[in-house]
This record gives structure tokens, C-alpha cells and sequence, in this order.
């Protein structure tokens, strides 16, 4: 198989290409630098040409994702769509049933996404969903932050056996990365508590968060996993969070990055750059977020935009999600995820005229356009705690656009003229910066810039085509132009094929699952079992046979390996 | 103005979604055209036509719109829904989600309804001579806010969960209503000429007013003495304390 993509105006930035007429050639699901003159072509007519887009941060499978569905039934009903010859139905806004998941994103020209967090005991449920999202290829990131063998192997600083348990945890969630949550606040919720900063002690563990993170990202860089560890800061959802945010990432520089990419990812900045001390005073520090961003290295984030309308918030932080349902009077689901981590599912409404709701709408786009480099800002909405993915096209034209975000600023809160920067913020975004904070920063972030985020030859050909000709659109006026053509791909190629042609899908092959295997000496290995049969006989309510993801999970495996031993290549 | 006439043709036995009754669907129309608007039978497509004599007579905008319907529709569902003027009067009874999300305009129904009536309503007027189901004006499975406004009457009875989850409007029932009435209601106004048990619980905001007898009380008021509206006195009580709710609860 074949393909020629012609007289595209390219944008890829990890290959240093602004808009320039490039041909693009595919043969057998690869970029290649020439294909013979059988293959089929497709003319781009100058039209803007991308790689497929990347999702380091969504919510799109396992039990939080299902549990949003059980709760929302009035949710399922808002996205109804019969099925085709060739799709399933879809339902669904903030929490979509898996069809639509893939539809919707292949759609929008995304090729890529990675499910934020899934527990090591949740994992089977998070890869019973992957297996049934079309098109996409994906991956999910495995917690933790609150594990009792990570609290244990932290307490006694033992890396060898903290390293064995991340390689174990992720070959037993067949998981992507460390995804840590409000590290040590899972297990104080399991008390009714919470922990309020980097230096509390966990009870019964003897253990910091400060603790956690930084031996989290030891082992992360001992291992040599293909992502940073990714931290949902502690304190989420309180005011003055932003001052344990920047603490946190403070911790970055006791660590060195085994590679070309941060040593830590921090999440959804939306929901920690929070300023004031009550809902009174509260204020946007996205700048002082950005401040640190613009003078360090190794550290990267994500937007995690606030999108107005209906949200599912959702996530792992258990205590915060206690004090969301109160707050809001909402429905709430809390779930125990026995000695691994907490959970918690709480319906949202973000209404413009909240004074809340406005100035969190204007953290994720000031941290985007103060940061100067696009590749330490990633566009997520935290699907679906900031609002559905589908919006992404709308953040793109609010960061392309002034104009658009002055029309947006004049419907909201006062508030967001007092306390928040946004108003006076002049810097609209180009077309690279969004390829960037889109696709090649997110595989960059993940570590997969080999072959996701970019065009060059040896990638896979996931290729979007959208309805713009970027010579002939001037983004700040037409922002409405670019939300369309965002919204809807004259093409995506995944792997080769056409699987949407003017929006609509064509044809829905199964993407893969990306996991990785990381090597530790065995006698690491050995040890760290008998303390996790340990617990299995004396702890969980069920036994280890049961507890691991086996192969026939995932029936399109893409393994990824690392480790402490140099693996060879396979 | 334009008055549409429908009479069932035949006897229907399987559930029809109805969405397009409405005069907000039907003004301009020809009969023809009403004719062919569609309806799902089950799983069958099927169109009004198929289902009903259809007799249209002038023509003018959904507000001078009149749908007459005369016959048994105890399986046609949603008539009226999201309807936003004009009128529907129905000669007989009628299945579930009568006028569900309707914002303007006005029902009639001379015989029963069945469940779901005037689920998320958000204005104008649904009086029913006979008998309402279940849930009449609340809101379906999941949503936060039932009835928003707008005025349903009913002269008969109304079975359990009355005003679920209302926010606004105002729902009259002059028989008995079931259990549970204006069940975590945040708004809105309900009265109930005759007897019902365990009236407002969990409600946040909102009035529900009873002239019968209570048979039993959710122990979630607290007692504000006695209280007189419009001439008439009654016990007060406010609640549900359980969440921290304002409402305000009537009682002989
Ligand atoms: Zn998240």
C-alpha cells in the first residue's frame, strides 16, 4: 500500500517545517522518502497538513471513565448518534461510550491518545475499554503515587526495590508510565483525611509527598521509561495551590533526565495555579507558573483548559472530589482502590458568569501564551474535568486568536478582569506553536517522538489534512474558519489508511496499545515479591494469579522497553 | 391559524415515538406533508400517515397552530415534546412524555397520561382531566433539574414522584398523589388538593402545599409554627435539614 500526499503546506516542527509545500510519502503504514508511481495520491491543494494529533492527558478508559457513564445517564443521552454501515453508535458528551471515543478523535485529526490513569488493580477494566476504542492508537499510565509497596520501598529508600515494583506494576497494568496523584493523599483518604503540602507525613508510612515524588522520578529515570513521571500536584482544588505546584516542581532539579525530555510532567495547571486563600480572594498565578516554566528545564505541563458547559470531573484524588460534591451539592461516586489508590467522580457545570469558572477559564490560556516555548505547554482539557476533548479546537482558536478571546472575555465574570491577566494578553499563537502543543510536544512529553508527532521519514503515517490554506487565513479575523476545520479533517491518515475523509469516518481499523517492558535484575525482582505476596496473602481481597493483565488484553500490543539492564532491541 | 386533526386508523399496540406532533413540527404544512413525517414503531420506521387520518385545515405559525387529537394514543409517546406554541388538544388517553421539554404553548388531555408528563418542562400550560403516572414534571434519569416553569394541572390523580427534581413552575393536583412528592426539588411550587406520604424529601428550595392528609412524614422538617396562605392556615415546616434545604412544606 501506497500513498502520496501532494502539495500540502506541511507543519512539523521536530523537523523544522513551517508551512512549506512538502510531498509526503507512505508505503505499508510508514512515512518513506519516496514511493514508486503506482501509489494512490491525494492532492492536499495546499491545505494545511499536520501529523496526527497526540493526547498525553485524556480520560477515555477504565472505571472512573465507566463510573461517569453509570452516574450520568442524563450525559449519555446529550450525544446521540445512530449507527452506520461502517460505526457503531455513539452516545455521549462528557463521558462517551468507547465507539464514539475514537470516532471523535480520529475526526479532529488525532491518531494518539493516552489515558491519564489507571490503577494496577482497575487495569483490566481501563484495557477492556482500550480494546474496543477504534482507529486511535493509545496507552494508559499506571498510578503510583499512594501504592503501600511505593510508600514501603520510599520509607526504606530502597531504589533497587521501588524500581522492581514500577517495572512489575507496569507489566502487570501492561501501563506506559508513573502517573502519580496527589501522592500519599489516596491513602490518608482511606482516614477521612487529607495531606495539605510536600512535608506531611503519611500515618502508618512514615513518608512525605516530597519523599514520594522524588524517589517516584529516581527510579523513573533509573529505568529509562520512555515518560517522565506525571504528577497531579497535591492540593488540587484548593486556593493557594500554586505555591505547592512550584514546590513541586522545585523537586525536578534533584533528578537528571535519562533523556532528551523532562524529568517531570506537570498536569492540568488549570486546577493548580490557583492563587487567594478562600473563594473570596481566589486568583489566577498561571503567570507565576509560567515564570518558572520560562527559567528551568526538564519540567513540562498541560493546560487542562476550562471548557463553559458540562464537565465530568473525575480522578484519583479521592478527598478533593469529597469536598467538589459538597461544595456543588452534586452527585458523587468515591471509590477504595484498596491498597493502590482513592478515587472520585463528581458532575460539574462551568457557567460563565461564576466568577470561579472565569478565572479558571483564563489560567490554562495564560499559562499557553506567557509560556514562550510551546513545548512546555501542552493543549489538554483534562478530558473530561476542564470539558470534553471535543473542544479542542475551540482552545486552538482562543490561543490563535485575541480578538476571539476579547469577544469571549466581554460574556464572562467581572472577575476575570481583576483576577486574571488574560484581558491585557496581546500574543497569538501560529500554526507551528499549535503542531507543537497538538503533536510533536505531547509525543515528545511521552517519549515516542520517534515515530508519533512528525512527518519524517521512518514515522508512522498518522497525517492530518485540514480545510485551511494557512497563506491565505489570517487566524486572528477567521478564528471561526479554524475552529471548523479543527473540528472536522478533510483527512485522517492512520497508519496508512484513510480513516476520515471531510469529518467523516471511512474506515475503522484497530489502533494499538502501547506498553512498556522494563528489565531490573531478578534478584531486585525476587525481593520485592516477597513483599508484595506479602501483602496479597495478608491485604487484597484478591489473590496475585488474578491481579495481572494478561496478553489476551490486548490483542494489538505495541511493547515499548526500557529498564536497568540495557534490553536488547527486539 | 391552522387546525391539524388526528384519528387513529388503526389499533396500536406498539409504542410510537410521536416527537413530531407538535405544532412547532406541523405549521405551514400540508396534510400531505404531515402525512409523511416520520415515526419510529418500535424498531420500525414509520410515518404519521401510516398511523393517523390526517385532516389540516389553513395554515399559519406554530402559535396559530391547533392539533386536534381524537381517539386511543395510550401507546403514542412524546406528543408535543420541545413544543414552543400553538396548541395540542387530545381527546382520550396518552402514553409517556407528554409535552416532555416543552416551552410554551398548551396541552389538554381529557383522559390519563402515563409517565414522565411535562418531564423538564420549561413553560407553558399541560392540564390533565384524568389521571397523571408516574414522575409527572420531573426530570428523566440523571438530570439535576425536572420542571423549570410553566403550569401543569392535573384533575385526577398522580402516581409517585411528582415534581422530581423540579427547579420552577408550578404543578396542581386536585385528587391524591403518590409517595415522595417534590423529591429532591429545588424550586418550583406544588399543590396537592388531597392526600399523598412523605412529601419533600431531600428538597433544597421550593413550596409544596397539601390540603389532605399526610400519611406519613420523612423526619427531615423542622417545625416553624403555623403559618397563613392566602386565608388558609397551615402547619409550616422548612427543609430537608439533612441538606441544609430551604424549602418550605404546608400541611393542614
Ligand atoms: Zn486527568
Amino acid at each position: 500500500m501506497e500513498l502520496l500526499i501532494k502539495n500540502g503546506s506541511v507543519y512539523d516542527p521536530s523537523n523544522g517545517i513551517k508551512g512549506d509545500k512538502t510531498d509526503i510519502s507512505i508505503k505499508d503504514g510508514k512515512i518513506v522518502e519516496k514511493v514508486s508511481s503506482n501509489a494512490s495520491v491525494i492532492d492536499a491543494g495546499g491545505r494545511l497538513v499536520m501529523p496526527g494529533g497526540v493526547d498525553a492527558h485524556s480520560h477515555i478508559a477504565g472505571a472512573k471513565v465507566n463510573m461517569g457513564r453509570i452516574m450520568r445517564p442524563e450525559d449519555t443521552r446529550a450525544g446521540i448518534k445512530p449507527r452506520t454501515k461502517i460505526t457503531r453508535p455513539c452516545t455521549g458528551y462528557t463521558v462517551p461510550n468507547v465507539y464514539a471515543m475514537g470516532y471523535r478523535y480520529a475526526q479532529m485529526g488525532y491518531t494518539t491518545v493516552f489515558e491519564a490513569a489507571q490503577a494496577i488493580m482497575k487495569a483490566r477494566h481501563t484495557h477492556e475499554e482500550l480494546e474496543e476504542i477504534p482507529i486511535i492508537d493509545k496507552g494508559a499510565l499506571t498510578l503510583f503515587g499512594s501504592n503501600w509497596p511505593t510508600m514501603d520501598f520510599v520509607r526504606e529508600k530502597n531504589m533497587d526495590k521501588l524500581a522492581a515494583y514500577v517495572a512489575w506494576g507496569l507489566l502487570a497494568s501492561r501501563g506506559f508510565g508513573i502517573k502519580c496523584v496527589n501522592p500519599g493523599g489516596g491513602e490518608m483518604w482511606g482516614f477521612g483525611k487529607n495531606v495539605t503540602g510536600l512535608d506531611d507525613v503519611v500515618p502508618n508510612f512514615d513518608v512525605t509527598p516530597k519523599d514520594i515524588i522524588v524517589s517516584l522520578m529516581k527510579v523513573n529515570e533509573m529505568l529509562g521509561l520512555p515518560h517522565s513521571v506525571h504528577l497531579h500536584c497535591n492540593n488540587l482544588g484548593k486556593p493557594g495551590n500554586y505555591k505547592t505546584t512550584l514546590a513541586s516542581m522545585e523537586l525536578a532539579k534533584q533528578v537528571k533526565p535519562s533523556k532528551d525530555r523532562q524529568v517531570l510532567h506537570v498536569t492540568h495547571v488549570t486546577f493548580n495555579c490557583w492563587g487567594g486563600t478562600n473563594w473570596g480572594d481566589f486568583e489566577s498565578k498561571a503567570d507565576e507558573i509560567a515564570n518558572y516554566l520560562n527559567n528551568s528545564e526538564n519540567i513540562t505541563t498541560d493546560m487542562g483548559q476550562l471548557i463553559f458547559g458540562s464537565a465530568t470531573t473525575m480522578t484519583a484524588d479521592g478527598p478533593v472530589q469529597y469536598a467538589n460534591a459538597k461544595l456543588l451539592h452534586a452527585k458523587w461516586a468515591n471509590g477504595d482502590v484498596e491498597l493502590e489508590d482513592a478515587s472520585g467522580v463528581v458532575p460539574i457545570f462551568y457557567a460563565k458568569q461564576v466568577s470561579i469558572h472565569a478565572i479558571m477559564w483564563a489560567m490554562g490560556l495564560e499559562l499557553a501564551l506567557l509560556t514562550k516555548d510551546p513545548y512546555k505547554v501542552l493543549l489538554t482539557t483534562d478530558h473530561p474535568n476542564g470539558g470534553p476533548f471535543v473542544n479542542y479546537p475551540e482552545v486552538i482558536a482562543l490561543l490563535m486568536s485575541n480578538k476571539k478571546r476579547q469577544e469571549e472575555i466581554k460574556t464572562l465574570h467581572e472577575a476575570v478582569h481583576k483576577r486574571t491577566k488574560i484581558p491585557g494578553i496581546e500574543r497569538e499563537l501560529d500554526f507551528n506553536d499549535i503542531a507543537i502543543m497538538t503533536r510533536a510536544g505531547h509525543a515528545k512529553v511521552l517519549g515516542l517522538l520517534d515515530t508519533k508527532g512528525h512527518l519524517g521519514v521512518g514515522a508512522d503515517a498518522d497525517i492530518a489534512i485540514y480545510d485551511i490554506k494557512p497563506d491565505q487565513i489570517d487566524p486572528s479575523v477567521e478564528h471561526a474558519k479554524i475552529k471548523s476545520a479543527f473540528q472536522s479533517a478533510a483527512y485522517t491518515i492512520k497508519g496508512g489508511e484513510v480513516v476520515v475523509k471531510d469529518g467523516q469516518i471511512t474506515a475503522t481499523p484497530m489502533g494499538r496499545t502501547y506498553w512498556v517492558d522494563a528489565s531490573v535484575p531478578d534478584e531486585h525482582t525476587e525481593i520485592m515479591m516477597k513483599d508484595i505476596r506479602m501483602k496479597f496473602k495478608n491485604y487484597y481481597s484478591i489473590n496475585l494469579a488474578n491481579y495481572m493483565v494478561q496478553d489476551e488484553y490486548l490483542t494489538h500490543p505495541k511493547v515499548v522497553r526500557a529498564g536497568v539492564i540495557p534490553a536488547e532491541v527486539s | 391559524m391552522q387546525t391539524v386533526t388526528l384519528k387513529p386508523i388503526k389499533e396500536i399496540k406498539i409504542s410510537v415515538e410521536a416527537e413530531n406532533i407538535s405544532p412547532d413540527k406541523f405549521a405551514g404544512k400540508t396534510e400531505k406533508d404531515i402525512q409523511s413525517l416520520e415515526a419510529w414503531m418500535g424498531n420500525q420506521k414509520t410515518t404519521l400517515g401510516e398511523l393517523f387520518s390526517v385532516k389540516a385545515e389553513g395554515s399559519g405559525a406554530a402559535a396559530d397552530t391547533k392539533i386536534v387529537m381524537d381517539g386511543n394514543f395510550s401507546r403514542i409517546k412524546r406528543i408535543g415534546e420541545g413544543m414552543t406554541a400553538g396548541l395540542i388538544i387530545i381527546k382520550g388517553n396518552v402514553d409517556m412524555h407528554l409535552g416532555a421539554k416543552m416551552s410554551g404553548g398548551k396541552i389538554s388531555v381529557t383522559g390519563n397520561v402515563d409517565s414522565w408528563a411535562g418531564r423538564e418542562m420549561k413553560g407553558g400550560e399541560l392540564i390533565i382531566e384524568g389521571n397523571a403516572g408516574y414522575y409527572l414534571g420531573a426530570g428523566y434519569r440523571g438530570e439535576t433539574c425536572g420542571m423549570r416553569g410553566g403550569k401543569i394541572t392535573v384533575l385526577g390523580n398522580a402516581l409517585d414522584f411528582l415534581g422530581e427534581h423540579m427547579c420552577g413552575g408550578e404543578i396542581i393536583v386536585k385528587g391524591n398523589a403518590g409517595i415522595l412528592p417534590g423529591l429532591s426539588n429545588n424550586g418550583g411550587k406544588i399543590v396537592i388538593e388531597g392526600n399523598t406520604s412523605r412529601p419533600g424529601s431531600e428538597m433544597s428550595k421550593g413550596t409544596i402545599i397539601i390540603n389532605g392528609l399526610v400519611d406519613e412524614m420523612m423526619p427531615v422538617f423542622k417545625a416553624e409554627g403555623t403559618e397563613a396562605v392566602d386565608g388558609v392556615t397551615y402547619r409550616k415546616y422548612t427543609g430537608d435539614v439533612i441538606v441544609n434545604g430551604k424549602g418550605v412544606l404546608y400541611l393542614k
